[in-house]
């Protein structure tokens, strides 16, 4: 048996369109790999997409790939992640299911609140496979807690158990603060546990659980995932055997000054010090500046010139991140800046529980649901009527 | 209802002739009625009395015995009673309630107490629930809250016998304060009881979301598997778990210098440290290998248990997080033997008391809720031979906890063997049956109301009865527990239906 385990594409994620160009590149370069590789089938631990409706330019090279696959007889299993589901359970996933092109794993009965899942029993290799959706916030915790998993563990063959949550007792340092659930939540005694949304390379095993395993992104997502990570990849299995293959679209150059006691032109001059004599040809450059400045502001460091330079030695995309550069001048303005979601998770942990209408935890749930459905954007070619209406149908549910 | 007269005797110990019939119980609370309000009264001892004297007593007795006559004495509720002897606790006028300072009057009649007369018994702000108000063996239908953040934050010692109800109270207050937002509670369970893995408990309430459970094999779904990675242990954790020598604690403190976070990997991979013996060096990898059961094949560390190389990154500051959120963090320590139960205890308190007093410095105390640790068997971390070896962190916490809003609950069968300064600085002792002369003296000598009289009234406890002395009590108050099965069933867990939206059903 040979399987291939994706996880966290977010095709059109970038709002940059050529890092966006990127990371649909990377999926593609993937799906060469795979056929190459003739695996049985794929594993795509949820966030195929950045959005439940993606656009159109980047679902029209996704759906032309796993057509491709289709045509190898290469399956495509899923599940949703907490990015690509939507609350109505209208998405491009549904779309691509129905077209053939993926099967959801995710699925199962309902019987007096508890959820029985299936298992998905792939034709070639006779592997069962089930999994669990993750939705924004970990709020797929209430499912994990109605999941009745006797049957799944009982269950006997090679199995394997989807998921896109983040995990309490392997996460890493720097993911404290992401919201996450307990290993136990996942049935015992499946051989292999493919993951998603921890954007972390990873596989470890727990008592009870033979192989853990997170591709990490397929391409990376932000400033500091491309720092970190360089790029992207995913796994594949070969009789337990689990390899990582990395997906290199553009190579990385990065670059972090400290630049206390620096002034803005000497931070300048630091920067191109140790690049004169290189050439960045397709590479992503990253430039990471903190500390604090001698003199003058951050605003006084010429980035345009700097981007400039690298450009000229053929860089494919230059960014910057000065979000812990300070200056002397200004040094009592302090601006929090953790990530969108931490500043989010805060404000909705201060503010909920005011309403006094629904216990705090309830209206926590009920605020990111909310956030969710109306950060739906119109659909290309969806006319405002039925936008209106899917956004209404969305908000009613979370609220019945 | 009258239940006697006063009689004679001074302040603090008055007595009482009780009217024939009426059942005076030790540590039952009695009412005098004064023109000015009421005096509150606890009887502390009972004693015989007669009109006879001793030697016609004894004569009668010997006829009854002897001689199978039957005598019976004229007017005998006259001549023959009981006499109780009383303390004042409090002065009670409407609402309120004051020290006492003076006496009922000669002959006043004292009566049993009533709901009414302790309106003065309000439920504070953060209302921590003890039990109902008990009159000698009589449960009065009168809940008894406790100011909770106060109490926790100034400590709580629970001192008890085995089989009076430590796990009981213990669950019920869990219970209690696992929806309240003023604290969060660290419990280091030995007998993995308060979850509820297989029985009624925290998992079963309808705030559960709120109870975290960590434990190191086969958790049940929801619950965390315990893992502590090594590179978040210090030396300094190891202060009150392990004796090392001089030579040892030198070693080790070698090694944390130099390879900072992965020092414990440089003691196991045998990495060089300099101006140690090598007989030092293998004691101090031998035990480290035995307590944190680890091993090592030479090039890389093994890990079978708790703690481990790669997972657990986050463990330590989870649970702090969440007890920073007022969750109830449950730690299954059932599995370790003391000292590894001790040792993260340790992890765990230093951390939390590190993250508070950041708090304190930046200002942000206020907003946090007062974080309990609830610690079984107190005295191996808290009694004199312990402490003399040198400081712990649960000393420190004990000492000066309360100012950065980070307290103890000690449970123990043996409060003597906890230094008299710490055991004052319990403030609030909630004291179940306890047998041994010795163990209710040192509660007695460090109780925040004179206790001197309550000697037998703490010896007659019954199981469930408790006596709460505490600095946020106007009295030591007499409580009935409730039974833990009981009290949590009125209020379990109701199911919540789930849409499943996203599962292809």
């Amino acid at each position: 048996m040979k399987f291939a385990h994706l996880a966290d594409c977010h095709i059109g994620s970038w709002r940059d369109p050529k890092l966006r160009e990127s990371s649909t590149k990377a999926f593609v370069k993937a799906v060469e790999k795979i056929k190459e590789e003739n695996v049985d089938f794929v594993l795509l631990s949820g966030d195929l997409f950045n959005t439940s409706h993606p656009p159109v330019d980047s679902l029209r090279i996704v759906v032309a790939k796993l057509k491709e696959l289709k045509d190898s007889s290469i399956p495509v299993y899923i599940v949703a992640g907490s990015h690509d589901f939507s609350p109505s359970g209208k998405t491009m996933l549904d779309v691509l299911e129905s077209a053939g092109f993926v099967v959801n794993v995710a699925r199962g009965k309902v019987e007096e609140n508890r959820l029985y899942l299936n298992f998905t029993v792939d034709k070639k290799t006779n592997a069962k496979i089930t999994g669990m959706i993750g939705k924004k916030g970990g709020l797929e915790k209430s499912y994990y807690e109605s999941l009745v998993r006797a049957p799944l563990e009982k269950e006997a063959g090679y199995k394997i158990f989807m998921f896109h949550t983040a995990l309490t007792e392997l996460k890493p340092k720097e993911l404290e603060k992401m919201d996450s659930a307990p290993v136990s939540f996942l049935p015992k005694g499946f051989d292999y546990y493919a993951g998603g949304h921890v954007h972390i390379v990873d596989k470890k095993s727990l008592e009870g659980y033979k192989a853990i395993v997170f591709p990490g992104p397929l391409f990376p997502n932000s400033f500091s995932e491309i720092e970190k990570l360089q790029n992207g990849g995913f796994y594949i299995v070969e009789d337990d055997a689990i390899r990582y293959e990395p997906i290199v679209v553009n190579p990385v150059f990065s670059i972090n000054i400290d630049c206390s006691s620096k002034n803005p032109e000497e931070v300048e001059l630091e920067i191109m010090k140790g690049v004169k004599n290189k050439e960045f040809l397709n590479t992503i450059v990253t430039i990471r500046l903190f500390g604090q400045l001698k003199t003058g502001r951050p605003s006084d460091i010429n980035f345009k010139e700097v981007f400039r330079k690298f450009y000229g030695k053929g860089a494919f995309f230059v960014m910057k991140n000065s979000n812990k550069l300070t200056s002397r001048e200004f040094e009592e303005v302090k601006v929090d800046t953790g990530s969108v979601d931490d500043i989010e998770e805060k404000l909705i942990a201060e503010n909920s529980g005011q309403s006094g209408m629904f216990d705090p935890e309830k209206e926590r749930r009920m605020i990111k649901e909310l956030m969710h459905a109306l950060s739906a954007e119109k659909n290309e070619g969806e006319n405002s009527a039925d936008f209106e209406k899917r956004l209404r149908e969305s908000m009613n549910k979370i609220l019945e | 209802m009258v239940k006697g007269i006063v009689i004679t005797g001074q302040f603090g110990r008055i007595v009482v002739r009780e009217k024939s019939g009426k059942k005076i119980e030790l540590g039952e609370l009695l009412v005098a009625d004064t023109k000015e309000g009421k005096i509150l009264l606890q009887v502390f001892n009972l004693i015989y009395g007669s009109q006879i004297s001793p030697q016609n007593l004894e004569l009668i007795s010997g006829m009854k015995l002897e001689e199978e006559v039957d005598f019976d004495f004229a007017d005998a509720k006259l001549r023959n009673y009981i006499l109780a002897e009383l303390k004042n606790l409090v002065v009670i006028n409407k609402n309120s309630a004051r020290t006492a300072k003076e006496l009922p009057s000669f002959f006043s009649e004292v009566r049993d107490v009533s709901k009414d007369d302790l309106s003065f018994l309000t439920k504070p702000k953060n209302p921590l629930f003890v039990g109902n108000l008990r009159s000698g063996s009589r449960e009065i239908d009168l809940p008894i809250y406790l100011k909770g953040d106060d109490v926790f934050s100034h400590h709580i010692l629970i001192p008890a016998t085995t089989g009076r109800g430590k796990s009981n109270l213990t669950s019920c207050m869990l219970w209690d304060t696992l929806d309240k937002d003023y604290c969060g509670i660290l419990v280091l369970d030995p007998h993995d009881e308060y979850y509820g893995r297989n029985k009624l408990g925290l998992k079963d309430h309808p705030s559960r979301g709120k109870a975290v459970y960590y434990t190191p094999k086969n958790a049940p779904p929801g619950a965390r598997t315990l893992k502590i990675n090594l590179n978040q242990i210090t030396p300094t954790h190891f202060r009150g778990v392990v004796d090392w020598s001089d030579a040892q604690r030198e070693a080790l403190n070698a090694y944390y210098r130099k390879y900072r976070e992965g020092w414990i990997k440089a003691v196991v991979l045998d990495k060089e440290v300099d101006g140690f013996q090598e007989g030092t060096l293998a004691v101090l990898k031998r035990r480290i290998f035995q307590l944190l059961d680890i091993e090592s094949d030479g090039s890389s560390v093994i890990c079978r248990g708790v703690f481990d190389m790669t997972a657990g990154e986050t463990t330590i500051r989870d649970i702090v997080s969440e007890l920073e959120q007022s969750k109830t963090v449950i730690v299954d320590t059932s599995n370790f033997d003391g000292r590894v139960e001790i040792l993260i205890g340790s992890i765990i308190a230093t951390s939390i008391l590190g993250r508070y007093k950041q708090y304190k410095v930046s200002g942000q105390l206020d907003s946090k809720p007062v974080i309990s640790i609830i610690l079984e068997e107190a005295p191996r971390v808290l009694g004199k031979e312990v402490l003399e070896k040198g400081r712990n962190i649960f000393g420190v916490i004990a000492k000066e906890g309360r100012k950065f809003k980070v307290g103890l609950t000690a449970i123990t069968q043996l409060p003597s063997l906890i230094p008299r300064d710490i055991l004052a600085n319990m403030n609030t002792k909630i004291i179940l049956g306890l047998e041994m002369k010795p163990e209710r003296q040192a509660i007695i000598e460090s109780a925040s109301q004179d206790l001197s009289d309550d000697d037998r009234n703490i010896a007659s406890l019954d199981k469930g009865e408790a006596l709460i002395t505490s600095n946020f009590a106007r009295f030591a108050t007499p409580v009935k527990i409730p039974l833990f099965e009981e009290f949590a069933l009125k209020a379990a867990k109701k199911e919540t239906a789930n849409d499943f939206s996203g599962i292809k059903l």
